[in-house]
C-alpha cells in the first residue's frame, strides 16, 4: 500500500508524457508536412523573402506572431487568426494565398489549435526536428559509428588457449563476462563444406573431405586453395550485386530500358574481388572509375550507378517528369549512402532526416553530384572502330529517311523535288545494312555532364526550388563545408570523401558486411544502416579493431577472409545448446556458428554440382532463362523487377532480392512453393535423373547406391536409420529417380552447418 | 462482424491442423524418432508470414476484390450523369479550363450514350452498365476522385502502390502483409486479368521491399489451365499415391534432420511447407477450375473472359484468400479504356459490354453465398476522362475529377459521395484523392493507414505515405 501514491505518480507521469507523444506525432503526421509544404516558402528562416514578419519554423515564433499581432492561440479555436485565414471565410484573410486548402486539412489545424498547438521541442532533442539544425558536435561524440574508427586493445580472456586469432579474444570476452562457453569447433567435414560454401560457393567432392579430414590437407591450405579460385569471385560478387542493386535493366514502362552490356559490371566486380582489388579503390572506381588514370577498365566500375534504375516520366507532364529525375536521383544517392556509409540519406530528400544529422542541404549536395552525370556507352573498342561504325549508322538512317520520304512523296502524289530512284536505294540499303560493322564493345558507365550545383527541392518535388547548396559531403562528417566539390560532376572528390581514413563509417560497414557474409549474422544487425536507428553492434570493440586493421592492411579483403576464417570463432560448432539457447536464441554473442541457409544460386549451383551437371565456366553474357542452363546462377538475366523471366520466378520465390534498391542482407523465407519447386520442376527432375543415373552406374546393388548417394550428395556417410527408410523405399517400388530426388530435396541439402 | 468474432476466427486459424503432425510422429515412432515439441509449432507457425494476423480494430471486411480499369473510364459516360453537357453542347465556359498538358482544349461535348434512373435510390447510369445499374442500392458511389497526373503509367502505380513511380508495395501487398490470409492452401493475393497485364505490370501487384510471400500470384484467364496458374503445381510423372509415398519418405528424412537441429524454426517450417505445397498441388487448380459451377451460376455470369474472372473471384474469397485484383482487358492493350480519344462511343462501348454482366453478377453472387457483407469490391480506374472533346468523338484523360465506386463489406448501399462541376470536370464537393480511398479501404479491413507500416531503408512506410484521410461518409 505504501508505494500506491507513487504507482499513481508513475502512471500520470506516463499519461501525460503519452499524451504529450500523441500531440506530436499529430503535429508531425498532419501540420508540419502542411507547413513545409503551403507556409515556409514566405513564413521560415528558409524563405526567400519573409513575408509578414512571421516565422512558422518552431512553436516559439510561430505563438509570437508576425505583423498581424497572435496567430495562433493555443485551446482558442476560433480566436486563432491562422485557422481563420484559413477558413477562407472573410475578405482579405487568406491563407494560404494561392487556394484554400482542403477542409480536412483546416479541419486538422483546428483539432491541432485545440489540442494546444504541441509541437516537438527543437535544439536539444535528439531526434531532429529540421528546423534548428543539428549538434553535430554531439552526433559525432555521442553516436558510436559518428566517432572516429580507434583501434582497442585486445580485452583480457579467462581461456586465452582457446584463441587463435586476435579477435577471438573479444569473441571470448563478451562469452566470459555472460558466464557462457564458446561452442567447440566443429567436425572437419562440417568446416571444410562451410568454407567450400562460404568462399567458392559450391560444396566439396567427397574426395576434397576425405583429404582434408584425414589431415593430408590442412585448414589454412584449403583457405588459400579457395582464395585464390576463380569461383571466389563469382560468390562474392554475388554478394556484392545485392548490394549494387545489380540489373540487366529491362524495368518496364517507367524505367530504363535494357541493359545488354550491364554483365561487364558484374563481370568487373568478378575480377576485381578475384584479383583482391583493395576495398577503397573498389569503391573509387565505382563512383568514378572514368575519371581515373585508367578509365578502359575502371569506369566499368561506374556500373555500380549506371546499371541502376533511371526513371522517366509518361508523356510531358512536369509534375510527373520532375518526379522521374527526382526517382533517380533519390536511387544514387540512396544506394551510395546505404550502400558504403550506412547511412540513409535518401531521408532528407524532402524535409531534414528525421532521426540522423543529415539535412535537406546535405541531400541535394549530394543529388547534384549525379545531376552532373549522366549514363552513356563506354566504347571498349579504338575510336576509330567507333567512328566508322557510327558513320555507317549514320548513312543507313540518312539513306533510310530519304527513302521513307520518297515513298510518302509517291502515295501523297506531291512528288519530291530530289526524287531518287526507289529500287537502287533500297538495294542500296540492305547492301549497306548487310556490310555494316558489328556494334562495338561498351559497358554502361557514368560520364561528366555539368558542373552546377542544385537547389533544395522544397518538398521534394524539384520543381519548388529553394536555397542552393553546394557540392559537397554531409556536414556531419568534419570539414566538408569547406571542402567543396569543384571539378566536373564531383565524383572524383565524392570518392575521395568516402574512402578516406577518416570518415568513420566506410571501413566499418564493410568489415559488418564481410563478417555477416560469413556468419550469416552481422555484428550491427541493420547492414546499411549504422544511424540512430540502426541496431548497436553486439562487438562495438571488436569491430572498430578489425575496421582499423582492415585499413592498415591495405583494404585487402582477402586479408579479412584470412583473419575472419583462422578464428576459433569461425570454426565453433553450430551444434544446439539447450542453456546457451534460452539465454541468447539469436546467438548476439556468439556461443556457436550460425546454421544459415544457402542463398538460391548456392543451393541451385549445388545441385547442378552434385548432379554432375555443373557448367563451370565463368563469365559473359547473362543467360535469361538460368534454369534451362547449366551456368551458374549468378550468370541468369536479372530484370528490375523480376518479372521478365520464367527463371526469375523461381528466384524470387528462393529470396532473390529484388534489383529496386540496395540489399542489406537476404530473407530466409519458408513458402510452399519453394517445395513445389521440388517436387515438380523440370529442374529438379534432371538434376534427380541425373544423379540416378550416376548411382546406377556405380553399382548394381541397392545398399551401395544408397551408401554412394549420401556420400555424393552430403558428403558422408549414411547412418543405420537411413539406409533402412531408403531401403524398404526401393524395395517398395520407389525409384531411385524418386529417391535421388528426396535427397536434392532434403532440408540438409539446404544448409550450412 | 464482431472483433470477438474475428479474433476468436484469426485465433483458430493460426491453430496447426493435428492430422498430419500426428501422423508423422505415428510414423516416426516404428523408426524411434522423437515427436516436436509444443512450443516448437507455434514458432514454425510464426515463421509463416501469410499466417492470419488481427486487424487494429474490428474489420468490416475480410477480403476486397478489386475490379481494376485501366485506361481511365470516361466518367460522365458511365456513372456521372451530366445532362447540362447537351445544353452547352460544344462551348466552353472557363471552368473547363485547368492546366493540364492534355488534349482538352475543345467545347463541351455531351455523352453519346443515354441514361435512366435505376433501383430505389433512382441512380443515373448509362446505357452502358445496365447490368450494373441493377445493382446500384448495393453501391457506394464517389464521384469527386481526383489524383496527382494525367498520365496512365503514374497514375496506374497512384492507384495501385500509392506512389508515382513502380517503386512501392501494392495494395493487396499491404494488405496481405497486415492480415495475412485465412487458407493456408492458396497464396493470400490474386492478381488476374484476361490477356493483356495492365502498364507496369507485376508493380501492380508486387511485394516491393515488403517480404516476397505478399506479392501477388498473377495469373492471365485467357490462357489459364487451372493445374499451371502457378509454376510447378503439376508432377507430371506420379501418382497421387506414389508421390504421397515419396513425401513421407521424405519428411522421414527431414524429421531425423531435425533431431540433430534441434528447436531449428526454419528447418520446422520447412517440414509444414513441404505438406502444404503437398496439399496445394490440388487445392490450387480446384479453385481456378469453374467447370463445375452449376449452370444457373454461369448464366448468372455469362461467358466473357472478365466474367469469368470475377467468378474465380468469388471461388477465391469464398476459400479465405485476402485479395483479389482483377483487371480489365479485351484486346491485349495494357491499358484497356484508353480506347476513348478517337472515339469514346465506340472505344467504351465493348469493354463496358465485356465487363458489366460479370460485375452485376459477382454482387449477386457473393449475395447469394453470404459473402457479400464480408467482401469489400472496388471498382475504377487511375484516372477519368474529360468532358470536352478531343478531335470530334474522342475524349482525352482528366485527373482532376473522376469516379470510382465500392460495393459490400462495411459501405452503405444506394449512397453517392462527393461531386464534379456541373459539367464534370473536376472533384468540387467532398475531394477524395486516391490516398484517401487507400486510407478508406484499410479502415474497412479493420487496418489504420497511419499504423500500417513497414520500416525499410531507414524510415517508416505506409501506403498513404504521409497523406489520406478517412472517408467516413461511405461506410455503413
Amino acid at each position: 500500500m505504501a508505494n500506491k501514491p507513487t504507482t499513481l505518480l508513475l502512471f500520470f507521469c506516463l499519461a501525460v508524457d503519452l499524451f504529450a507523444a500523441e500531440g506530436e506525432a499529430f503535429f508531425e503526421s498532419r501540420i508540419r508536412p502542411v507547413l513545409v509544404e503551403h507556409c515556409y516558402s514566405c513564413h521560415s528562416t528558409k524563405a526567400k523573402k519573409l513575408k509578414a514578419e512571421l516565422y512558422l519554423d518552431n512553436r516559439e515564433a510561430a505563438l509570437k506572431g508576425g505583423e498581424s499581432g497572435v496567430i495562433i492561440k493555443p485551446g482558442d479555436v476560433d480566436g486563432s487568426l491562422l485557422i481563420r485565414a484559413m477558413r477562407y471565410k472573410e475578405e482579405s484573410l487568406e491563407m494560404p494565398p494561392k487556394a484554400k486548402l482542403p477542409d480536412k486539412v483546416v479541419a486538422d489545424f483546428e483539432k491541432w489549435v485545440k489540442m494546444g498547438a504541441p509541437w516537438p521541442k527543437t535544439g536539444d532533442a535528439v531526434i531532429a526536428t529540421g528546423i534548428g539544425g543539428f549538434d553535430f558536435e554531439k552526433f559525432r561524440r555521442e553516436h558510436w559509428s559518428f566517432r572516429p574508427v580507434k583501434k582497442p586493445d585486445l580485452p583480457l580472456v579467462a581461456n586465452p588457449k582457446w584463441t587463435q586469432r586476435p579477435i577471438d579474444y573479444f569473441v571470448l570476452s563478451r562469452l566470459n563476462e555472460a558466464g557462457m562457453d564458446p561452442a567447440p569447433q566443429a567436425d572437419k567435414r562440417t568446416l571444410i563444406r562451410r568454407a567450400y560454401f562460404d568462399l567458392i560457393g559450391l560444396p566439396p567432392t567427397m574426395a576434397q573431405v576425405e583429404e582434408f579430414v584425414s589431415g593430408q590437407k590442412t585448414w589454412s591450405a584449403v583457405i588459400e586453395e579457395l582464395l585464390d579460385s576463380s569461383h571466389y569471385g563469382e560468390r562474392w560478387g554475388r554478394h556484392w550485386l545485392d548490394v549494387a542493386r545489380y540489373s540487366d535493366g529491362l524495368g518496364g514502362f517507367l524505367d530504363a530500358g535494357a541493359l545488354p552490356q550491364a554483365w561487364r559490371y558484374r563481370d568487373w566486380v568478378i575480377a576485381s574481388l578475384n584479383h583482391d582489388l583493395p576495398y577503397n579503390e573498389f569503391i573509387r572506381q565505382q563512383i568514378a572509375g572514368d575519371l581515373t588514370e585508367h578509365p578502359k577498365v575502371a569506369a566499368a566500375g561506374t556500373g555500380f550507378f549506371a546499371v541502376g534504375p533511371t526513371y522517366r516520366s509518361d508523356g510531358g507532364d512536369p509534375e510527373s517528369k520532375a518526379q522521374a529525375l527526382a526517382e533517380t536521383l533519390s536511387d544514387r544517392v540512396d544506394t551510395l549512402s546505404r550502400a558504403f556509409l550506412g547511412l540513409t540519406a535518401a531521408c532528407a530528400r524532402c524535409h531534414d532526416h528525421k532521426f540522423d544529422p543529415i539535412t535537406m542541404k546535405d541531400y541535394y549536395a549530394l543529388a547534384a553530384v549525379f545531376k552532373n552525370s549522366n549514363v552513356r556507352e563506354f566504347p571498349l573498342a579504338d575510336a576509330q572502330v567507333v567512328k566508322a561504325y557510327n558513320e555507317r549508322q549514320k548513312q543507313i538512317a540518312d539513306l533510310d529517311k530519304r527513302i521513307k520520304a520518297e515513298q510518302r512523296g509517291l502515295k501523297t502524289g506531291k512528288g519530291n523535288s530530289e526524287s531518287i530512284d526507289l529500287d537502287a536505294a533500297k538495294k542500296q540499303l540492305a547492301e549497306l545494312k548487310k556490310t555494316a560493322p558489328a556494334k562495338y564493345d561498351y559497358f554502361h558507365a557514368l560520364g561528366e555532364s555539368g558542373s552546377a550545383d542544385m537547389h533544395i527541392a522544397i518538398r521534394g518535388d524539384l520543381r519548388k526550388k529553394g536555397e542552393l547548396v553546394a557540392r559537397r559531403f554531409p556536414e556531419l562528417f568534419p570539414g566538408s563545408l569547406e571542402e567543396l566539390y569543384k571539378t566536373g560532376s564531383g565524383r572524383k572528390e565524392l570518392a575521395a570523401s568516402v574512402v578516406d581514413p577518416r570518415n568513420p563509417l566506410t571501413s566499418r560497414v564493410f568489415v559488418n558486411r564481410v563478417w555477416q557474409w560469413h556468419f550469416g549474422e552481422a555484428l550491427v544487425r541493420s547492414p546499411s544502416n549504422f544511424g540512430m536507428l540502426g541496431e548497436k553492434p553486439t562487438h562495438p570493440a571488436m569491430l572498430d579493431w578489425i575496421a582499423s586493421e582492415f585499413m592498415r592492411n591495405g583494404w585487402s579483403i582477402k586479408w579479412l577472409h584470412r583473419l575472419i576464417m583462422n578464428s576459433a570463432a569461425y570454426r565453433m560448432s553450430s551444434a544446439h545448446n539447450e542453456k546457451h539457447f534460452d539465454r541468447d536464441g539469436d546467438n548476439r554473442l556468439l556461443w556457436r556458428m550460425n546454421p544459415r541457409r544457402l542463398e538460391v544460386e548456392i543451393w541451385r549451383d549445388s545441385l547442378l554440382a552434385v548432379s554432375g551437371r555443373l557448367d563451370r565456366s565463368l563469365g559473359g553474357a547473362p543467360v535469361n532463362e538460368i534454369l534451362n542452363s547449366k551456368r551458374r546462377t549468378i550468370y541468369g538475366t536479372v530484370s528490375r523487377n523480376g518479372d521478365r523471366f520464367v527463371s526469375e520466378k523461381f528466384l524470387r520465390t528462393f529470396d532473390f532480392p529484388a534489383a529496386r534498391s540496395t540489399s542489406p542482407g537476404r530473407t530466409a523465407s519458408t513458402v510452399p512453393q519453394q517445395y513445389l519447386f521440388m517436387m515438380n520442376s523440370r529442374f529438379l527432375n534432371d538434376c534427380a535423373t541425373s544423379l540416378a543415373g550416376g548411382l546406377r552406374t556405380s553399382s548394381p546393388e541397392i545398399p551401395a547406391q544408397i551408401r554412394a548417394a549420401y556420400r555424393i550428395v552430403f558428403q558422408r556417410e549414411p547412418d543405420a536409420f537411413e539406409r533402412k527408410i531408403a531401403a524398404q523405399y526401393l524395395a517398395a517400388g520407389g525409384s531411385l529417380e524418386q529417391f535421388a530426388q528426396n535427397l536434392l530435396s532434403a532440408e540438409e541439402f539446404r544448409y550450412a552447418e | 462482424m464482431k472483433f470477438a468474432e474475428h479474433e476468436a476466427a484469426v485465433r483458430e486459424a493460426m491453430a496447426l491442423p493435428q492430422s498430419r503432425r500426428e501422423a508423422l510422429k505415428k510414423m516416426g515412432a516404428g523408426f524411434g524418432l522423437i515427436g516436436m515439441a509444443g512450443a516448437a509449432d507455434l514458432a514454425a507457425v510464426n515463421a509463416n508470414p501469410l499466417a492470419p494476423k488481427l486487424p487494429h480494430f474490428a474489420p468490416k471486411a475480410k477480403h476486397v476484390i478489386q475490379l481494376f480499369m485501366p485506361g481511365g473510364p470516361s466518367q460522365v459516360d458511365t456513372f456521372d450523369h451530366k445532362p447540362l453537357l447537351k445544353k452547352y453542347e460544344g462551348q466552353r465556359p472557363s471552368i473547363v479550363d485547368r492546366k493540364s498538358l492534355r488534349n482538352t482544349k475543345n467545347g463541351l461535348m455531351p455523352s453519346p450514350f443515354e441514361f435512366r434512373q435505376y433501383g430505389q435510390c433512382g441512380k443515373w447510369v448509362s446505357d452502358l452498365f445496365p447490368h450494373t445499374g441493377q445493382c446500384v442500392d448495393d453501391i457506394s458511389f464517389i464521384h469527386s476522385m481526383h489524383t496527382d497526373i494525367p498520365e496512365h503509367a503514374g497514375a496506374m502505380m497512384m492507384f495501385n502502390v500509392g506512389h508515382l513511380q513502380p517503386n512501392r508495395p501494392s495494395m493487396g501487398a499491404w494488405l496481405t502483409y497486415g492480415l495475412g490470409t485465412e487458407n493456408k492452401d492458396l497464396p493470400g493475393f490474386v492478381a488476374m486479368s484476361p490477356r493483356a497485364q495492365p502498364r507496369c505490370k507485376l508493380a501492380n501487384w508486387g511485394n516491393s521491399f515488403l517480404p516476397g510471400a505478399y506479392a501477388g500470384t498473377y495469373v492471365n484467364i485467357a490462357s489459364m489451365k487451372p493445374d499451371a496458374v502457378m509454376p510447378d503445381l503439376k508432377n507430371a510423372k506420379l501418382s497421387r499415391k506414389e508421390q504421397r509415398k515419396q513425401a513421407d519418405l521424405l519428411a522421414m528424412m527431414n524429421q531425423h534432420y531435425l533431431e540433430r537441429r534441434v528447436r531449428d524454426q526454419k528447418v520446422e517450417a520447412g517440414i509444414e511447407a513441404m505438406e502444404m505445397a503437398f496439399r496445394m498441388q490440388f487445392s490450387v487448380p480446384d479453385v481456378f477450375d469453374t467447370s463445375k459451377e452449376p449452370k444457373h451460376v454461369k448464366d448468372l455470369y455469362g461467358d466473357s473472359e472478365f466474367a469469368k474472372g470475377c467468378l474465380i473471384a468469388r471461388r477465391l474469397v469464398e476459400r479465405g484468400v485476402r485479395c483479389v485484383q482483377l483487371s480489365h482487358s479485351i484486346s491485349g492493350y495494357d491499358i484497356a479504356w484508353d480506347t476513348g480519344h478517337n472515339d469514346i462511343k465506340g472505344g467504351h462501348k465493348d469493354l463496358a459490354v465485356a465487363c458489366d454482366q460479370g460485375i452485376a453478377a459477382l454482387i449477386r453472387d457473393l449475395k447469394q453465398h453470404g459473402l457479400f457483407d464480408e467482401t469489400l469490391i472496388v471498382w475504377g480506374g487511375e484516372f477519368g476522362r474529360a468532358p470536352t472533346s478531343e478531335g470530334a468523338k474522342g475524349r482525352d484523360h482528366d485527373h482532376y475529377g473522376f469516379t470510382v465506386w465500392m460495393a459490400g463489406g462495411g459501405v452503405k448501399g444506394g449512397h453517392s459521395y462527393g461531386a464534379t462541376d456541373q459539367f464534370g470536370c473536376s472533384a468540387v464537393e467532398n475531394r477524395v484523392h486516391v490516398h484517401d480511398l487507400h486510407a478508406t479501404i484499410l479502415h474497412l479491413m479493420g487496418l489504420d493507414h497511419e499504423k500500417l507500416t513497414y520500416r525499410y531503408s531507414g524510415r517508416d512506410y505506409r501506403l498513404t505515405d504521409v497523406h489520406g484521410h478517412l472517408v467516413s461518409d461511405v461506410i455503413a
